[in-house]
């Protein structure tokens, strides 16, 4: 049992994480707290069904693709809509909310408000330690740490990613340095959405596909980052670890809606205590 | 001569849903009325700067306490919409305090989250409040002359009186000395401290205002539908209000007003076709943010202020 | 009026204000003055309530003011102004007067529905002439020029009446006639106002020739404390100053 919980709450976190860092790249490097994150996991998702399912390509091609599909059309976005709103929260917060409006309905226009479903390339599961894992969610997992891996290095070793921790860090300074923000703002946003893109894709054959199904994970990411820190990319591994293993737990003990419940009433707790979170830098 | 021209197009909305008698046409007229209110009380939040998404929550706290009220214990509906109203007005009372010290984004989200805790709540305990479900069968006000009025002119008219007075309210604390001093604090709060002004104070008490008006009007819906559930208080609905205050615009209080009365209808037009009503939806904000921030109002005015210069 | 004991300020390994203790005496001008980075605006910012000391106190009147916050300082009849701008841009300068005093006196919601008489009204005529405003009343005050406009922070302070005015460099910024009206304004709100003045400046001249007493602050320690002619001819006040470019004069 307890090793069950273990088992799905790690599974999760990963989903989260991968989340949570596109979230807190935006917000780190423009201010912008992007609530049409979830809607660019649900179109990775959608591209991956359609290449998978329908196109019929490999699977990890389809994800890659998807992925790479859905990085565009962040970067469009950004570049069309939030480069202007660079700092302005409020402002940032409701064109956000716009966009994700606007694709969740084109997707209800595309595919229709049912949920679909996507042929799973792999099934069964392995036992470990008394659990039970499901072989397509450890290729999310196995999916979600390679992507984080990459994420990392680029991050620590590119000079991109230098460029992008600057900005976070002064973009004043960084302008002087020589640094352009706009191609800052293009790689964040982009990368951002390549994130968000491969999760949906990898998570599309484990349940189902709609067009409202970003928003949970949206949420869970919004969760994560507040408790890791905005800004922190080792906070969102963290924060992403301590949700899905709470989440775990309380879904498991007692009920979904309460598991909800404890994380907002955590969300709460951080932001007045503790906004920088728990390994956050103070803004 | 202009300003008389609204006053004109304000008396025949609201005379033509009586004079009209469709059912139909004073169930959406008396959604706006309901709606007004609530979208003043984000506007309220806004004014100082700071976007509140908690009012679905007062909305909902509002609703359920004057629904159960009646239902378990008897109490007449005049007064069970006024305790709506007051204990969503001590919900805010109470983490005001908590809430408003924290600006920006995370005013936001702390709202938002607590809107959240609310709404599952009311999902979460099936006793009093019915779960997903929701409260069935609650009873409609009773009102004397109930064979003069039908029910659904009764309902109209009782929005409309909630209407004007949130409205007034609303106009008085603008041109009041509250109206400066909160815009002074969104403007300047340093320099409002120095002056010895106890900044937290007035926000919580706007705060306190607007769920006030949140609450009540969370009461009336309830009589009026007869049946509320979480889904009716949850981020769509603050999705709504900011909808109407971006479209109608902010700065002035008859910003949210036109913001309602162009949005609720539209809303109910497409509801059959809910995908292209999302679609518009989206699209309208994404407009207005984008190319009209200020909202209609701003529009309108100017257009105002030529034709007096034009006249004198 | 007010007296400063043992306080300090420390930012995480930073200590910005180590154990600084002195007077201000009834109707006194006393500047505190340092090389940059020497601590003054965090000691100012201390007293005026925007941090709180990590040790020591602050009395005002006997009443221990310690870490209240700024409004509540605000409230004990202690002023404040500000080292940029700070005023209402779109309001006339007569509006933002009229503004100022409503703000200070219903400072909160509850104040406001208990329509005191106004009483501690000093007339605005009085303020404005002594500050130089009297011609500029109806003017915008976001199109003033930057002297008037610290004139009219100035003036917004005073309206509350206020028995100790702290002035965060109140010259800064305005050119050499502006700051020798400035100085003659401080004495002026001294003799004729009875406001006891404490100013954090670098302008030395200015420091020199308007202060009783002066506190000489470097590195966060107080290292002299005396008149100016005192502090003129104080070593250790020249050493600290050594390598700057500073006229005593």
């Amino acid at each position: 049992m307890i090793s069950q919980i273990l088992v799905n709450g790690v599974l999760v976190s990963l989903t989260y994480i991968i989340m949570a860092l596109g979230f807190t790249l935006i917000f780190g490097i423009m201010r912008i707290v992007n609530f049409a994150h979830g809607e660019f996991y649900m179109f990775g998702a959608f591209a991956l069904m359609i290449l998978f399912d329908q196109v019929g390509l490999p699977f990890f091609a389809a994800v890659l693709i998807s992925g790479v599909l859905t990085a565009a059309l962040g970067m469009l976005c950004e570049r069309l809509l939030f480069r202007r709103l660079v700092g302005e929260e409020l402002p940032g917060m409701i064109t956000a909310l716009a966009l994700s409006i606007i694709l969740q309905s084109v997707a209800l226009l595309m595919f229709g408000p049912a949920d679909q479903s996507v042929a799973r390339p792999y099934v069964g599961t392995w036992p470990i330690f008394g659990a039970v894992v499901p072989w397509d969610r450890t290729v999310v997992a196995i999916g979600a740490v390679l992507i984080l891996t990459a994420f990392y290095l680029f991050m620590k070793f590119s000079r991109l990613g230098l460029a992008m921790r600057a900005v976070a860090l002064d973009p004043e300074v960084s302008g002087l340095m020589g640094v352009e923000p706009g191609l800052i703002y293009s790689t964040a946003f982009g990368l951002a959405s390549l994130l968000a893109g491969l999760a949906g894709a990898l998570m599309a054959p484990v349940y189902t596909v709609g067009p409202a199904m970003g928003a949970l994970p949206m949420l869970k990411a919004f969760v994560v980052v507040i408790l890791g820190g905005l800004g922190s990319i080792p906070g969102a591994v963290l924060g992403g670890v301590i949700l899905g293993l709470t989440d775990s737990v309380l879904a498991t003990m007692l009920d979904s809606t309460v598991a909800s419940i404890a994380s907002f009433v955590v969300v709460l707790g951080v932001i007045v205590a503790r906004p920088t979170g728990l390994l956050g830098r103070s803004i | 001569m202009p300003r008389y021209i609204w006053w004109l197009v304000g008396a025949a909305l609201i005379v033509a849903p009586l004079l009209s008698g469709n059912r139909y046409f004073l169930y959406i007229a008396t959604m706006v009325t309901i709606l007004i209110p609530m979208a003043l009380s984000i506007n309220l939040t806004l004014r100082l700067g700071q976007l509140s998404l908690a009012q679905p929550a007062f909305m909902g706290i509002g609703a359920y306490t004057s629904a159960l009220l009646v239902m378990n214990l008897g109490v007449p509906s005049g007064f069970a919409i006024l305790a709506g109203g007051l204990l969503a007005t001590l919900a805010a009372v109470v983490v005001g305090p908590i809430f408003l010290r924290v600006k920006g984004v995370y005013f936001v989200l702390l709202t938002y989250s607590f809107a959240q805790i609310v709404n599952l709540n009311f999902q979460y305990w099936t006793t009093p409040f019915g779960g997903n479900n929701g409260l069935f069968g609650i009873p409609p006000i009773s009102y004397p002359g109930g064979d003069l009025i039908s029910k659904n002119t009764f309902y109209f008219l009782l929005g409309l009186i909630l209407t004007a007075i949130s409205l007034y309210i609303m106009r008085r604390f603008e041109k009041s000395d509250s109206g400066m001093i909160c815009d002074a604090l969104n403007e300047d709060e340093m320099l409002c401290l120095a002056l010895g002004s106890n900044a937290l104070s007035w926000r919580i008490a706007a705060f306190a205002c607007s769920a006030l008006m949140a609450g009540i009007s969370g009461g009336v819906y309830a009589f009026f539908i007869g049946f509320i559930s979480p889904d009716s208080f949850g981020f769509q609905l603050s999705v709504d209000l900011i909808v109407m205050n971006v479209v109608g615009g902010v700065s002035s209080t008859f910003g949210p007003v036109l913001g309602s009365v162009i949005i609720v209808p539209l809303l109910e037009l497409l509801r059959d076709a809910r995908q292209y009503q999302l679609l518009v939806y989206g699209l309208c904000l994404l407009f207005f943010m984008l190319f009209c921030r200020k909202g209609l109002v701003s529009l309108v005015w100017r257009g105002l202020r030529r034709n007096s210069f034009g006249n004198a | 009026m007010l007296r400063v004991e043992g306080l300090s300020r420390r930012f995480g390994g930073l200590i910005a204000c180590d154990e600084i203790r002195f007077s201000v005496m009834p109707r006194e001008v006393f500047g505190i003055i340092g090389p940059n980075g020497a601590g003054k605006t965090t000691l100012f910012n201390v007293i005026s309530g925007r941090f709180k000391p990590s040790a020591g106190r602050v009395t005002f009147e006997g009443r221990d003011v310690t870490g209240l916050s700024s409004d509540k300082i605000g409230r004990s009849g202690i002023g404040r102004t500000f080292q940029g701008v700070h005023m209402f841009r779109e309001a006339t300068v007569r509006e933002n007067l009229r503004n100022a005093e409503v703000i200070a006196r219903r400072h909160n919601p509850v104040a406001y529905l208990m329509r005191r008489k106004t009483s501690r009204n000093v007339g605005y005529d009085a303020i404005c002439e002594a500050v130089g405003l009297t011609s500029h009343l109806d003017i915008v005050a976001g199109n003033l020029s930057y002297g008037v406009q610290k004139m009219l922070g100035i003036a917004m302070a005073l309206v509350t009446s206020p028995k100790l005015l702290l002035m965060d460099e109140p010259v800064a910024g305005l050119n050499p006639s502006e700051k020798k009206s400035a100085g003659l304004l401080i004495r002026r709100l001294r003799d004729e106002f009875g406001i006891t003045i404490l100013l954090v400046e670098h302008d030395m001249p200015l420091v020199m020739s308007v202060c009783d007493r002066i506190l000489v602050v470097s590195q966060g320690k107080p290292i002299a404390l005396g008149t100016p002619a005192e502090i003129r001819a104080h070593p250790h006040v020249i050493d600290a100053y050594l390598g700057e470019d500073y006229e005593f004069a």
